[in-house]
């Protein structure tokens, strides 16, 4: 029998070529396949109900031509991609999917989707964007909303024990991925960026359940290594929304630094907030989802008073968190990266970037086209965040 | 006594350019040529070209820094260095109070914001070549005119024609249409370098401008582009005698750094062979 404590980061990288093998054996043995955009589908209502989900990527190989008959060329690539491969039939394999309200284009494309694509199941959640009271009230509605929709499609019923099991399920992979983290804070990191990435595409491409195995077993190896990853100067925080491939990532590693740290949908973000069990599971959910899921779709104020506290009080309400990583994780410099188009993100950045002046944090903004071909002009500009931090 | 020397070597997209200093940080050669295809592997040639005219040879250079797009086809460089890093030394040599150094080259323009001869922060332009020096090599032939009479001939624009488009294909069909229109060939000269101007201008403004203000690159050789830049950006921008050498002289100088530091500390500079030869490229390895 092999040693199950040097197996993790092989199979990780088995699940990385190739992410959709797993689920199509899921399928083939009956087993029920959603297609999910972003972060803000419950996935914990999936799970409950025995349904697969399986994050949808785009694929910066693939040139995007099927896309733009439905949407216009300078919005998104990210999102234009995952159209593109929906409709070049890359994701027939899906019994249904679930989109929401991340941005304007996101919540355009789950229409589109139905149009252009078609999946037996389809559901778009209109997740409000502020975190106030009364949001989290509407996004309550909204999950019940969505709970009966998928009741409808499975013919069975939803209890609240089985939603709370989920729940569990999901926040016990929220807490294995910051121990994974925690690995990262010494110098040099236990787990490089590269490997961090693919751990958690891996994760985002089988069922929960068998991620949570698996991140068992990586953190036991990742645990136990020598200096398998080389030390750096710069330890960076990485910042934007999807990164989807490795291809970023190790192009920065492959200079005098090392990404021990991000906030990124695919990285930490969707794992650094569990849900809290309430009583009715969904009011724990539209809370997680609304008030503790940091992403720029959701619009953050200091107070929700109506009083204003200035601009340094905005600033660490909105980014204080960053601060706090950054100190944890002894990072010495940032990259904001942003696919071209990413109007979330994009609006975020002067007022990031002043965060970071504010906390003494050198960094730098790549905004970038969603193709490997265009990453090699970037090469520069991050050697020249490496040179600042020297 | 012994003089040592270093020499700084920028492999820009259209431009190569060595300089060659001493210890005392005195320029004793600089070289400027153009890159092209295939001068690209032939670095070489510009630095033997520098060190006959400095009357010196490889082994009398103590460290090689090579810059610039094509830094890492410098066989004989010791270490390579981005042209941020490098810029923003020599712009720092030629004026210490520098804060904001704005460089226009051939093929990107860059705004680099510097504390105490450092690089602190910067922005790049990306693929587009609207804010570039590629801009007025289009666009000049058009016009019936060489890159060098573009600047003199806009100081005797009257006034400045709006050229809407900031993208180079668009911005070439804008200038046959004004010129069939009728419009003066100086004051649609000045119009594009006010177009330039204004874009560079909102790209450096990311950076929060503070004084002073130098112009490098190509481009600071057009007097219309740096009078458009000032009046842009609001302030009065320095540019130094030969505006190109910047990141080549702050290369050197960078290299004087290097071994300076290693000197003091008891570390060996770690050297490459000093090859002086051409580059090899990956294709070409069996």
């Amino acid at each position: 029998m092999v040693n199950a404590a040097g197996t993790g980061l092989i199979r990780v990288k088995e699940i990385y070529r190739n992410r959709e093998q797993r689920v199509k054996e899921l399928k083939a043995e009956g087993k029920t396949i959603i297609g999910y955009l972003c972060i803000y589908p419950v996935l914990e209502m999936l799970t409950a109900l025995d349904l697969v989900p399986y994050r949808m990527f785009g694929d910066m190989d693939e040139t995007i031509t099927s896309a733009d008959d439905y949407l216009p060329t300078m919005v998104c690539p990210f999102l234009r991609s995952v159209l593109d491969l929906g409709i070049k039939g890359k994701y027939d394999f899906l019994d249904g999917v679930v989109m929401a309200h991340i941005c304007d284009v996101g919540a355009r494309l789950s229409h589109i989707w139905d149009v252009a694509v078609k999946t037996p199941y389809s559901h778009f959640i209109d997740v409000p964007h502020t975190d106030r009271k009364i949001s989290r009230e509407r996004l309550k509605e909204l999950l019940q909303d969505f709970q009966e929709t998928l009741e409808i499609f499975t013919g069975k019923k939803l209890t609240p024990a089985g939603l709370k099991e989920s729940i569990e399920l999901h926040n016990r992979q929220r807490a294995m991925v910051r121990e994974l983290y925690d690995l990262k804070k010494p110098d040099p990191p236990l787990i490089s960026g590269t490997e961090t990435l693919q751990v958690m595409i891996a994760i985002n491409s089988i069922p929960v359940e068998e991620g949570n195995n698996l991140l068992k077993e990586v953190i036991s190896e990742v645990k136990e290594r020598g200096d398998d990853v080389p030390k750096k100067s710069a330890r960076l925080l990485v910042w934007g929304p999807v990164i989807d491939d490795i291809a970023l990532i190790e192009m920065i590693e492959s200079l005098d630094a090392t990404v021990v740290m991000d906030d990124t949908c695919v990285g930490s973000r969707n794992f650094f907030a569990d849900v809290p069990l309430t009583d009715d599971p969904l009011d724990g959910l539209a809370y997680r989802y609304l008030e503790e899921l940091k992403c720029p779709r959701t619009f953050r104020e200091s107070n929700t008073d109506g009083v204003h506290r200035g601009y340094q009080a905005d600033l660490e309400a909105r980014f204080g968190y960053l601060g706090d990583y950054a100190k944890e994780w002894n990072v010495n410099g940032a990259i904001l990266q942003v696919p071209r188009y990413c109007d979330s993100h994009g609006y975020e950045v002067p007022q990031l970037k002043d965060y970071f002046e504010q906390i003494s944090l050198p960094n730098i903004y790549l905004e970038h086209d969603y193709s490997k071909a265009a990453l090699a002009p970037l090469k520069t500009r991050v050697q020249g965040l490496t040179e600042i931090i020297g | 006594m012994i003089r040592i020397y270093f020499a700084g070597v920028d492999i820009g997209s259209t431009m190569t350019k060595v300089v060659i200093a001493d210890e005392g940080e005195k320029v004793v050669s600089r070289v400027i040529s153009h890159t092209g295809a295939e001068h690209r592997r032939l670095a070489n040639r510009v630095m033997e070209e520098a060190l006959k005219q400095a009357g010196l040879s490889i082994d009398d250079i103590s460290y090689v820094i090579a810059t610039g797009y094509g830094r890492i086809n410098v066989p004989f460089a010791d270490k390579q260095v981005t042209e941020l890093t490098c810029h923003a030394r020599g712009v720092y040599q030629f004026r210490q109070g520098v804060r904001l150094a704005i460089d226009i080259g051939g093929q990107d323009s860059k705004a680099l914001k510097i504390k105490d001869g450092k690089l602190i922060d910067f922005v790049m332009s990306d693929k587009c070549a609207a804010g570039t020096g590629r801009f007025l090599e289009v666009l000049a032939p058009t016009l019936g005119l060489r890159v060098e009479e573009l600047g003199e001939t806009s100081l005797r624009a009257t006034r400045k024609v709006k050229i809407s488009s900031t993208c180079t294909v668009f911005g070439q069909q804008e200038v046959i249409s004004l010129l069939s229109d009728g419009e003066p060939l100086e004051d649609i000269v000045a119009g594009l370098h006010d177009a330039i101007a204004s874009r560079v201008a909102s790209m450096a403004r990311k950076l929060k401008i503070e004084p002073d203000v130098v112009f490098t690159g190509g481009v600071a050789k057009n007097s219309g582009v740096a009078k458009a830049l000032g009046k842009n950006l609001g302030c009065e921008i320095f540019i130094p005698d030969e505006p190109l050498l910047s990141g080549a002289l702050g290369a050197a100088l960078l290299g004087k750094e290097t071994v300076m530091k290693a000197l003091e500390r008891g570390e060996p500079v770690k050297r490459s062979e000093h090859r002086l030869e051409e580059a090899t490229f990956f294709d070409q390895v069996e």
